[in-house]
């Protein structure tokens, strides 16, 4: 596993992001500096699996690694807490991919790194 | 004293199954390489392009789980025969994706039967005081080489259950259980080989139904037990005859197999095969209901067990996806689509 990938990989499989602690104001991915009230003093917190989906798009050029899944959905989802995410949809049907969808998170292979062959695992939404 | 049972009675906390999204009627199969008809079974389980068994793991994991209402495992066993790698361990991945650092991490093999075996090893941990709780998971993404008889059964999916001490939370108590294992060569995959190799007709008398009957007739003899004491029996499922027929041998009727009897539906999912059969009758089940569950793993063995359905399941109900929800949640596939899913078709 890429050493990127191993530094993040509780963000990956878990959707782990950070909270703070002075205000309560949560952040996927992590932030070292809350927005809202600008305290340094961030929690590591696991975000909630379930949310809805924002806006989305069908992917049929895709970034290296993902050539064989096209086309697959590519959405925000703004998760209960209001975090937001870029994830890819999948496991449902064309027509229940839309604006407003009820979405689950679930851990799939994001991609196989090149000739490592290290498969890499991540976060992605199953329409719920 | 061939039975296998705790001092301290262990019991299933929290079950989850897992079944793959996609399906592939066997018409599709028998389409492409005999031109027509079908397989034994009508469809079968396919995991789709980003799933393997550490994601399927993870996922019935998860469940089982959060039905159990634990936050700590003391051993994570996944058994299967699909590992993503030859070396690197799928129970690590699977412990890391539920916060488990604290833990015993194991992958087990034995063909099918794999999965029970992680329910033996872990019933003994906490049966010995060794663990408060552990997960046993059997998992699988089965493959059959193209055109063989196996492709039309050979399917992905599988069960995870927590095994802790019996107390309130308990769904069902594990009361004992029994093993028979020889050297069969019914089946088998050599290192880099990808897909495996069986002897076809063999892999029924002198394998199935000789470690299964005498798995079961053993745990009869040792606890007295008949098939008209258990609510359920579950039976490994190769394909849709076998466990009807070792049924029947062993004096169970169609209604206590029918609950656990999935292979028509989902195929073969190998070490997940009678665990998942398993979830579909605690789906079900009542308090003061007695189910016997047997595995069968080429080359060859089988483990038996008796187990005794409390209160627990009323209360936990709900709290997971029933096994028949996911089968009612899918879409049917081609044999292009399946190819293309399970590594057959590059581009």
């Amino acid at each position: 596993m890429a050493i990127q990938s191993w530094r993040i990989r509780d963000r990956y499989y878990r959707l782990v992001g950070s909270r703070c602690a002075s205000c309560g104001a949560e952040y996927f991915p992590p932030v070292y500096r809350c927005r809202e009230c600008g305290s340094d003093k961030m929690k590591d917190k696991e975000m909630p699996k379930t949310g809805r989906i924002v806006t989305y798009t069908q992917l049929h050029e895709p970034l290296p690694g993902f050539e064989a899944q096209v086309p697959f959905y590519l959405a925000l989802v703004e998760l209960e807490n209001g975090a937001r995410v870029l994830t890819q949809v999948v496991d449902s049907p064309d027509e229940a991919v839309k604006t407003g969808a009820k979405v689950k998170a679930t851990v799939r292979r994001a991609k196989v790194e090149g000739e490592s062959g290290q498969i890499i695992y991540g976060y992605k939404f199953i329409v719920a | 004293m061939y039975l296998m049972q705790s001092k301290n009675r262990a019991a299933i906390l929290g079950y989850g199954a897992y079944i793959p999204y996609y399906r592939l009627p066997t018409t599709e199969i028998a389409r492409v390489w005999r031109g027509g008809g079908s397989g034994p079974n009508v469809e079968k389980a396919v995991a789709s392009m980003d799933e393997d068994t550490v994601t399927m793991a993870i996922e019935a994991a998860r469940q089982a789980v959060a039905m159990s209402g634990l936050d700590s495992l003391g051993a994570v066993f996944v058994g299967t025969e699909s590992k993503p790698y030859a070396v690197k361990p799928t129970s690590t991945i699977v412990a890391q994706a539920l916060g488990q650092h604290h833990t015993l991490a194991a992958d087990l093999e034995f063909a099918c039967k794999a999965g029970t075996e992680a329910i033996q090893v872990i019933t003994g941990l906490v049966g010995s005081g060794m663990i408060q709780a552990g997960l046993a998971i059997g998992m699988d993404t089965a493959q059959g080489r193209p055109g063989d008889d196996l492709e039309y059964t050979a399917a992905s999916g599988g069960a995870a259950y927590v095994i802790g001490n019996k107390g309130e939370g308990a769904i069902a108590v594990i009361d004992c259980s029994t093993s028979f294992v020889s050297d069969t060569g019914d089946f088998w995959r050599r290192a880099h080989e990808k897909y495996p190799r069986h002897l076809s007709r063999f892999t029924g008398e002198p394998a199935y139904f000789y470690h299964i009957e005498n798995a079961v007739r053993t745990l009869f003899e040792e606890t007295g037990h008949k098939p008209g004491d258990f609510t359920y029996a579950v039976f490994h499922q190769p394909n849709p005859r076998f466990p009807v027929e070792v049924a029947t041998r062993l004096g169970f009727t169609m209604d206590q197999i029918k609950t656990g009897l999935l292979n028509p539906m989902i195929g073969n999912t190998y070490s997940g095969s009678s665990p998942i059969g398993l979830a579909a009758v605690l789906d079900e089940a009542k308090p003061g209901d007695k189910i016997l569950l047997a595995s069968f793993g080429s080359g060859a063995g089988s483990d038996a067990f008796c187990l005794d359905v409390k209160d627990g399941i009323t209360k936990k109900r709900g709290k997971s996806p029933t096994v028949k929800s996911m089968l009612q949640r899918g879409t049917r596939i081609d044999y292009s689509t399946y190819s293309k899913f399970r590594d057959k078709l590059h581009k």
